[in-house]
């Protein structure tokens, strides 16, 4: 193999280069898709959400059962309620209140507080099971292509026989085995989701490779390893980074399908735990299922919409 | 001899193809001398970039192989030295020049990135050091302004701009010996003038051996001092240029010369060798020019000619002389 762990830490700093102008020229073509900047607008507006939200709000965990199944601000809903000391149900109206704007579920938790914590725990699965999936997929489809030969036959039918791999199933069953925790659903799903990519970066590549830079660069005493990260990869990278844009929203997506079908971790709210707990409450408390979801929603849709905002800008044949 | 630096030996390189065995080249055989510039000359597909990128076995491997012969330099074999040894050979010792200048500049990377990399390969200099020897060897090729040259990319520079930073990353190192492949050929003629000028300084100044490589007999008369003229793979006629310009012995040769265009005898049609350059999967038998040849004889189609000197400089494949 043509790297060692060192090398690839190395490598990867190699890949980085000043290149500002670079940056600066992609947003220029990028903006001009407004799709694209609502998209990276509202991404960021996650992350900030993801990473300082959680000092404002309430506590996601504590349950109150004084204040079960509040509905958001502005809205109103009348509410069974058994009472204990006349043996009957008595309707009672109840109003969201600004304690709790988004409203609480049916343990009486904040629905924000759970929303924000959920931002966290999604974009985390999200951005990083898609980095291991990115690092592993161009790794895998850079050697195959640069290498060629039995390597190359031996990668590919490798990642064929991974496509083939029913990954819902594989995840159904790694959480069977290892139990539901958040970091084992996040490995497997980076450890699966690399074939795609392993093979966009390998066709790339084999393109690359026959480019005339590539002799010049071994023709002035390049090695391998420098020939793959110093010239190869920064050819690539236009590509890692669409591929990495639209591949989070399905990491996303998929943790929240596991959640949705009860192989979530529990233990961590994330906005698929939520929607699920959310289902069996969907006639007295609609919004406790419908508030994760239309974050899941927006940010699926924010993520696609930059990814081909970026796509575009990033082809040198369309002219955006 | 003593003064060459680098001899080729019956070179064979062959490429294992699905269709076949491509012999791309076939039984080279040529000396460089120390300052001299020779000459490799043909037409497309006689094997000349392949015999150049197999001095520095940077052909694909697979499919390529070279299956015989010596690449002497430096008192090591070319051919058996590990790819660890030929890899500090490259671009220190042996620096090439390729053709497309667009191409060999890697698109994504600046100008400084690349030359100042090259330097950080081979030369233990700190990175103020490599900065300034990469600006002085911009400005040496004449390139205007060569600190901000520097901060461009590739795309930002003209064809013959591209050309001069190549040649300038080449000899970053101070190689013994600069191939050329085909420098002039995709640039336009004020360019080729300039980029002749700088080999010719190159000589001058530095003594630099150089491989030339060239279809354009022209080029070859201006600033070759010995010419190797290949067919098919082989060298048909090794000799000074001034020679073989006034007095080529082979067949091709001389129909190349016939080829160039005579300004003393405008409206004339200009000439060609009839035909076109073999099949390399299916070369002919004997001599492979003998399809082409207006001189052919019936051993041409049988045998393959053996070398023989004219003069002491002057050695010509081709069974009208032996």
């Amino acid at each position: 193999m043509v790297e060692t762990s060192g090398d690839i830490v190395k490598g990867v700093g190699r890949c980085m280069p000043n290149r500002t102008r670079l940056i600066n020229y992609y947003w220029q073509r990028t903006r001009r898709n407004k799709l694209a900047v609502f998209g990276l607008a509202f991404i960021i507006f996650l992350i900030a959400l993801a990473a300082i939200g959680p000092l404002f709000t309430l506590d996601p965990t504590e349950a109150n059962f004084e204040e079960t199944n509040m509905p958001p601000v502005r809205f109103t809903i009348e509410q069974s309620v058994y009472n204990i000391e006349t043996d009957d149900f008595t309707t009672t109206k109840i109003s969201g209140t600004w304690k709790h704007p988004l409203g609480t579920d049916s343990k009486g938790r904040d629905m924000l507080a759970m929303i924000v914590s959920g931002a966290r725990v999604s974009l985390l699965v999200g951005l990083i099971a898609t980095g291991i999936a990115i690092i592993l997929g161009t790794i895998i489809g850079v050697v195959s292509a640069y290498l060629g030969g039995w390597v190359d036959n031996a990668l590919m039918r490798f990642t064929d026989v991974m496509m083939t791999f029913p990954f819902f199933l594989l995840l159904v069953l790694i959480v069977f085995i290892f139990g539901p925790s958040l970091a084992f659903i996040v490995l497997a799903i980076g450890l699966t989701g690399w074939t795609g990519i392993a093979r966009l970066i390998r066709s790339e590549s084999l393109s690359l490779r026959t480019r005339e830079f590539v002799v010049a660069a071994k023709a002035l005493g390049a090695s391998d390893n420098r020939v793959v990260f110093r010239h190869l990869i920064p050819n690539v990278i236009s590509l890692i980074i669409i591929m990495a844009t639209l591949s989070i929203p399905g990491v996303i997506l998929a943790e929240a399908a596991l959640s949705f079908i009860g192989l979530g971790d529990p233990t961590v709210p994330s906005w698929g735990i939520i929607l699920e707990s959310g289902q069996h409450t969907l006639e007295t408390a609609w919004w406790v299922a419908v508030e994760p979801g239309i974050m899941l929603f927006l940010t699926v849709l924010a993520f696609n919409f930059l990814g081909d905002g970026l796509r575009d800008a990033f082809d040198p044949k369309s002219n955006v | 001899m003593s003064n060459v630096i680098l001899k080729v030996s019956e070179l064979k390189t062959y490429f294992f193809t699905r269709r076949g065995v491509v012999k791309a080249v076939d039984g080279v055989e040529f000396e460089l001398r120390h300052g001299e510039c020779l000459c490799l000359v043909g037409e497309s597909g006689c094997g000349k970039t392949v015999t150049a990128l197999s001095i520095l076995r940077l052909f694909d491997s697979p499919p390529g192989k070279i299956v015989d012969g010596q690449i002497s330099f430096d008192s090591l074999n070319l051919t058996e030295c590990s790819s660890k040894q030929l890899r500090q050979i490259r671009g220190k010792d042996i620096a090439i020049v390729f053709q497309e200048a667009q191409s060999a500049l890697n698109p994504v990377l600046t100008i400084g990135d690349q030359i100042t990399e090259q330097i950080k390969l081979h030369l233990p200099l700190d990175s103020n050091r490599t900065r300034d020897l990469a600006i002085t060897l911009l400005s040496d090729m004449g390139i205007p302004s060569p600190e901000k040259v520097m901060s461009y990319y590739p795309h930002q520079l003209s064809g013959g701009m591209k050309q001069r930073v190549l040649i300038a990353m080449s000899l970053s190192c101070d190689p013994q010996i600069l191939i050329a492949d085909e420098p002039t050929t995709a640039v336009d003629v004020t360019i080729k003038a300039q980029i002749l000028d700088i080999f010719r300084e190159l000589k001058a100044k530095r003594q630099m051996s150089t491989i030339f490589i060239t279809h354009d007999l022209a080029v070859v008369a201006e600033i070759g001092d010995r010419a190797v003229v290949m067919y098919g793979g082989k060298d048909v006629e090794t000799a000074p240029v001034s020679e073989i310009i006034s007095n080529p012995k082979h067949p091709y040769t001389i129909g190349l010369i016939d080829c160039l265009p005579d300004i003393a005898e405008s409206g004339e049609r200009l000439v060609s060798i009839p035909g076109t350059t073999p099949n390399p999967l299916d070369m002919p038998t004997g001599c492979t020019f003998h399809p082409r040849c207006p001189e052919v004889m019936k051993i041409c189609s049988q045998k393959e000619p053996p070398e023989t000197a004219i003069s002491k400089e002057h050695k010509v494949s081709c069974h009208l002389y032996t």
